[in-house]
C-alpha cells in the first residue's frame, strides 16, 4: 500500500517533468500523509540531511576542481600525459586515457575531466591524423574515470547516503579505476593498429618530457597531496578537498599566477548551484529512503528477486543492467541517491559488500556518461570535437562494450574492491 | 533618471541576492574549515566552535544554493519524453509540476514554523557555540519561500516575457570561456 503511494506518486511526478527533488519529496510528503504520521518530520530529516562534516566534502571538491582549470594546473597535468605518448600504435590516444587518470585522482567529475582533457587533446589528435570522431569518442569515454578514480563525488554521495566510510570507497575505486583505463587503452591500440594511427617519434624527445615535468611539478602534487593526505589518514576527505583548495589557490597565484579574480568568482557561483541542487535532493531522498526502510520494501524486493533467482550471479546482472539503462536517462548523482536505498538492503541481505555495490553503482553511473540520450560527456566532446552526438556515441561503442565488460568482472570478482582497502586496513 | 537607476540596482541586486549569499557562505566555511585543519595539524589543537560554526553556514549555504539553482532553472528534471510529443504538452505539464513544487514549498514552510515555534517555547541550544537553535532553523521558511518565489519568477520569465533561460548543464557553450580559463589556445585551421 505505502509502496505503492511512495512509486506512483514518483513516478507520475517524474513524468510530468518534475524536478526530481520534488518528485521524490512530493511522494514522501504525500506518503507520510496517507499513513497519518506528521510532516514535522520532513523538517528534521532536511536539517539532518545536509548537518553533517562528511557531506561539507561534496562543495569543496567541486570548488577544487573548478579552480583548478584556472590556476594552470589543469592544463599542465594533461601536457604531462601528452609528452608521455611513446611509440606504440595509437600513442596519442592513450596519453588521453592517461591524461583522465591523472585527472580523475584530483578531479571527482567525469564532464569536467572531459573538457579539461578534451580542449587539449582532442585538437592534438587530430592534428596528428586521427579522425575526430574517434578522437572525441576516445576521450568522451575515458572521461568517465573522473569518477571511479579518486576522488570521486558520486563516492562522497554514495557514502553520505550509504553511511559508509567515503575514505574506503576511495581505495576501493582504485583498482577498478586502472581495469577500465587499461582496457580502453587495449581496446584503443587493437583499433589504432587497423586504421593506422602511426606515431609521430619525430617530435618526441626525453629532453621534452623533462621540461613538462619540471614545469608541471606543482601540477602534479596536487594528486599527491589530495590522496596522500587522505590514504594516510592524515586527512579526512572533506579536509582533504579544503586543503586542496588553498593548495590550487596558492599554486594559481603565487607560483604559476595564471589565476584571475574572475575564474575564483566563476568557480564559486558553479558551486553554489551544482551544490545547492544536489544538496536539496540528499534531503529528500533521504526522506523517501526512511520510508522505504521503515516498510521493508527492500526486503519485499529481495524476497521477489530471490523467489525469481537464487543466483547472485544473474542478480548482479539483473541489477547492473538495470542501473547502466537508469544511468542513461538521469543524472548520475540523482541516480545514485535514488538507488542506494532501495537497492542496497536487497544487495546486502545477498551478502555483498556495500563497498563492493558502491562502486559497482558508480561504475554503472560512469558508462552512463557517454550513452545517448544524457550523456554528459558526449555532449562535450562533441562540443570540442566539432563532431555530431550520432558519430562519437557509435565510436565510443567498442569502449563501453570495454567499460561494461569491467564492470562485470568488478562485481562478479569482490577482491578486485575489496582487496586494497583491506590491505591499507580499513 | 535617478531613481531608475537605484530601481534597476536593486532589482539586480534581489535577483542575484541567494547567489551572493550563497558564495559569501561558502568562502566564509571554506576559510572557516582551513583554519580548522591548521589548528589541528599545526598547532594540536581542535577548535569545537569552528566545526559547528562551518557547518551551520554550510546548512544554510545549501538551501539557499537550492532557491539559487531554482532561479537558473538547474534542478534536474527527467524530460526527453516530451520530445514525442508537441512543445506544449511538455510546457504545460511542467507548469503544472512546478505548482506542485509550490505546494510542497509551502508545506515545508509552514511545517517548519511551527517546528520553529516548538523550539522558542522549549529552547534548546547548539553544544558548542550556545546558539538558540530556532535561529538555525529559520533558514528553511526563509528558503522554502524564495524557492517559490524564484519558481514564479522562472515561469513568468520564460512564459511571459518569453525570454530564454539558459541550459546551465550545457558546457558546450562555453567551451571559449574554459579555453579561456585554462589558457590554451585557440586551435587553428578548421572553424566549425
Amino acid at each position: 500500500m505505502i509502496s505503492s503511494v511512495l512509486f506512483g506518486a514518483f513516478g507520475i511526478l517524474l513524468v510530468i517533468g518534475a524536478p526530481i527533488t520534488v518528485a521524490l519529496g512530493m511522494a514522501a510528503m504525500t506518503a507520510f500523509m496517507s499513513i497519518g504520521k506528521d510532516v514535522t518530520t520532513m523538517v528534521q530529516i532536511a536539517y539532518n540531511s545536509v548537518n553533517s562534516f562528511p557531506v561539507m566534502a561534496l562543495p569543496a571538491f567541486i570548488l577544487s576542481g573548478a579552480l583548478m582549470q584556472g590556476s594552470g594546473i589543469s592544463r599542465r597535468l594533461v601536457a604531462i600525459a601528452e609528452t608521455m605518448a611513446g611509440n606504440m600504435a595509437g600513442g596519442l590516444a592513450t596519453s588521453t586515457v592517461i591524461a583522465c587518470m591523472f585527472f580523475g585522482a584530483i578531479s571527482g567529475s567525469g564532464p569536467a575531466t572531459t573538457a579539461a582533457v578534451g580542449m587539449l587533446m582532442i585538437p592534438a589528435m587530430v592534428k596528428r591524423g586521427y579522425d575526430r570522431g574517434y578522437a572525441s569518442a576516445v576521450t568522451a569515454s575515458s572521461g568517465g574515470l573522473g569518477i571511479v578514480i579518486p576522488p570521486s563525488i558520486p563516492m562522497v554521495i554514495y557514502g553520505v547516503t550509504a553511511s559508509e566510510s567515503i575514505t574506503k570507497l576511495f581505495v576501493a575505486g582504485v583498482m577498478p579505476g586502472i581495469l577500465i583505463a587499461s582496457g580502453i587503452i587495449l581496446m584503443n591500440y587493437i583499433i589504432s593498429k587497423k586504421k593506422g594511427y602511426k606515431p609521430q617519434t619525430s617530435d618526441w624527445s626525453f629532453k621534452k618530457v623533462l621540461v613538462t615535468v619540471k614545469d608541471g611539478f606543482w601540477a602534479l602534487m596536487a594528486p599527491v597531496v589530495i590522496l596522500g593526505g587522505i590514504y594516510s589518514g592524515f586527512f579526512t576527505p572533506t579536509e582533504a578537498a579544503i586543503v586542496s583548495i588553498f593548495y590550487t589557490l596558492f599554486v594559481g597565484i603565487f607560483i604559476y599566477r595564471e589565476l584571475e579574480l574572475k575564474s575564483i568568482f566563476k568557480s564559486l557561483d558553479s558551486t553554489t548551484w551544482l551544490s545547492g541542487r544536489v544538496l536539496i535532493i540528499l534531503f529528500t531522498a533521504q526522506a523517501f529512503g526512511r520510508l522505504l526502510v521503515q516498510y521493508k520494501i527492500p526486503d519485499a524486493i529481495a524476497a521477489w528477486l530471490l523467489a525469481f533467482t537464487g543466483n547472485v550471479y544473474l542478480i548482479w546482472a539483473l541489477i547492473i543492467i538495470f542501473l547502466i539503462l537508469v544511468g542513461m536517462f538521469m543524472e548520475t548523482l540523482a541516480t545514485i541517491m535514488l538507488v542506494t536505498p532501495v537497492l542496497l538492503p536487497v544487495m546486502t541481505s545477498l551478502g555483498v559488500d556495500p563497498i563492493h555495490f558502491g562502486v559497482v553503482l558508480v561504475m554503472c553511473c560512469e558508462i552512463g556518461f557517454e550513452t545517448p540520450p544524457l550523456g554528459e560527456n558526449l555532449f562535450i566532446a562533441s562540443g570540442i570535437g566539432k563532431v555530431s552526438i550520432e558519430e562519437i556515441s557509435l565510436k565510443a561503442i567498442p569502449f563501453s562494450i570495454v567499460e561494461i565488460a569491467s564492470v562485470f568482472l568488478v562485481a562478479y570478482i569482490p577482491a578486485l574492491t575489496l582487496w586494497l582497502p583491506k590491505l591499507f586496513g580499513y | 533618471m535617478n531613481l531608475k537607476r537605484i530601481a534597476t540596482k536593486s532589482i539586480y541586486f534581489l535577483d542575484n541576492l541567494e547567489g551572493n549569499l550563497c558564495k559569501i557562505l561558502l568562502s566564509f566555511f571554506v576559510i572557516l574549515l582551513f583554519v580548522q585543519v591548521i589548528m589541528r595539524t599545526v598547532f594540536q589543537n581542535s577548535l569545537a566552535w569552528s566545526e559547528e560554526c562551518s557547518r551551520f553556514a554550510f546548512v544554510w549555504f545549501a538551501f539557499l544554493g537550492a532557491s539559487y539553482a531554482a532561479r537558473l532553472g538547474a534542478h534536474n528534471r527527467v524530460v526527453f519524453q516530451f520530445k514525442f510529443f508537441p512543445a506544449i504538452v511538455g510546457n504545460s505539464l511542467q507548469i503544472f509540476a512546478d505548482l506542485i513544487w509550490i505546494v510542497f514549498n509551502s508545506i515545508m514552510t509552514v511545517k517548519s514554523i511551527e517546528t520553529i515555534q516548538g523550539m522558542i517555547r522549549y529552547p534548546f541550544h547548539s553544544p558548542a557555540m550556545d546558539v538558540p537553535m530556532h535561529y538555525v532553523y529559520m533558514l528553511f521558511p526563509i528558503t522554502f519561500t524564495l524557492m517559490t518565489i524564484r519558481i514564479v519568477q522562472t515561469n513568468i520569465l520564460k512564459y511571459v516575457l518569453k525570454r530564454e533561460l539558459k541550459d546551465v548543464d550545457d558546457i558546450s557553450s562555453e567551451i571559449e570561456d574554459i579555453k579561456h580559463d585554462m589558457k590554451i589556445e585557440p586551435e587553428e585551421g578548421r572553424t566549425v
